[in-house]
């Protein structure tokens, strides 16, 4: 009974080292696949599942501006870009929709539980030969508030943290 | 004998002759169309996110007005045109927002009260060839229309209705080179 005190001050303790040292942190993030500069967004596919037209292209733009503001990649290019060719260490996303049930805002806003939209993504990171670097599923979901759209918003911003986190060095600090 | 000859009978045949070919189902002829209310979700280069305007399909061109911003897209640079449905809560923006927190659940009620409203996605290629995508939304029964009037300045569907598919089939080919 009397060792709660000691739990209590070691818990402090641990904490205030994971705040104080936040370098201990860069040791524990996973080295890069690859590093590059630039990034091509390829048009959303989705062969297997019947996508509304406005997710599909709502997921591109939302992938597009996530990159641009939070991927930190020099270049952002769409697909079809001839520009991109110039870029030499340029890596290739393919997105391709494997799951997407939409919900309803209504239910959302009414119910607060129900009505939940979902999308699955399977992302495919290529160098610009087309040699695999990394492969990742995604998942965008809006629960409780916001319209439909809002679940590509949240797949870009986990695509773009995944893109910065294997393919754009962390600034030394 | 009575001569039948009368100068109104004249008229209001050449008035009809004249009138004919305007009667006549001829797109190609819909040169312009009555600007349209819609807000802009994504995509048009240059303009914000959620923005309201008017757009207009006009000369090949579609002009999406916008406090006094004028954004031109050519039609032949679309690729693709797709038409959907949503709805929104009838009281929506900044005031739906606050009656969310209105008391007794009467915010969730409000929920219930939705417009429906017509989409509008876009596809299209820029001067670099980067594909770019566009959402609009338009009161209800708009969107169709737009479709048809982009269509017969040049734009390209996945999707054809049967009325968009005549006029495409109605449209001279372009893409075609003509071998002298």
């Amino acid at each position: 009974m009397k060792r709660y005190p000691q739990i209590a001050v070691a818990f402090f303790v641990l904490l205030g080292v994971a705040v104080l040292f936040p370098s201990l942190r860069v040791f524990a993030a996973p080295p890069l696949v690859s590093k590059a500069s630039a990034v091509q967004v390829l048009m959303i596919e989705s062969d297997e599942i019947k996508l509304p037209a406005e997710f599909q292209v709502s997921l591109y733009e939302d992938l597009i501006h996530q990159l641009e503001k939070n991927g930190g990649f020099q270049h952002v290019y769409r697909d079809g870009d001839k520009r991109a060719a110039e870029a030499v260490d340029r890596i290739v996303l393919h997105s391709s929709v494997r799951g997407f049930k939409k919900g309803s805002e209504m239910a959302r806003q009414v119910t607060t539980v129900t009505g939940k939209t979902s999308i699955d993504v399977h992302c495919q990171f290529t160098d610009k030969d087309g040699k695999v670097l990394l492969e990742r599923d995604l998942n965008g979901k809006v629960m409780f508030f916001g319209a439909n759209l809002r679940a590509t918003y949240d797949f870009a911003k986990k695509a773009a943290k995944l893109a910065h986190d294997n393919f754009v060095a962390a600034p030394a600090s | 004998m009575k001569s039948s000859w009368k100068p109104w009978r004249v008229l209001i045949g050449i008035l009809l002759l004249q009138m004919g070919p305007l009667a006549l189902p001829n797109l190609a002829q819909q040169a312009t169309s009555d600007a349209i209310r819609v807000v802009q979700l994504t995509g048009l280069v240059g303009v914000k996110n959620k923005t309201k305007g008017t757009v207009k399909v006009e000369n090949g061109t579609l002009q999406f007005v916008h406090a006094k911003a004028k954004t031109e897209l050519a039609a032949s640079t679309v690729e693709d045109v797709i038409t959907g449905n949503d709805s929104q809560r009838a009281v929506h923006g900044f005031v739906g927002t606050l009656t969310m927190f209105a008391p007794y659940g009467s915010g969730r009620f409000l929920s219930l009260f939705r417009t429906k409203l017509d989409t509008l996605t876009l596809q299209y290629r820029d001067a670099e060839g980067a594909l770019h995508g566009a959402i609009f939304t338009m009161p209800v029964g708009q969107a169709d229309a737009l479709k048809k009037l982009l269509i017969a300045q040049g734009a390209h569907t996945t999707l054809p209705t049967p009325d968009t598919a005549a006029a495409a089939d109605a449209k001279p080919d372009t893409t075609k080179e003509h071998q002298p």
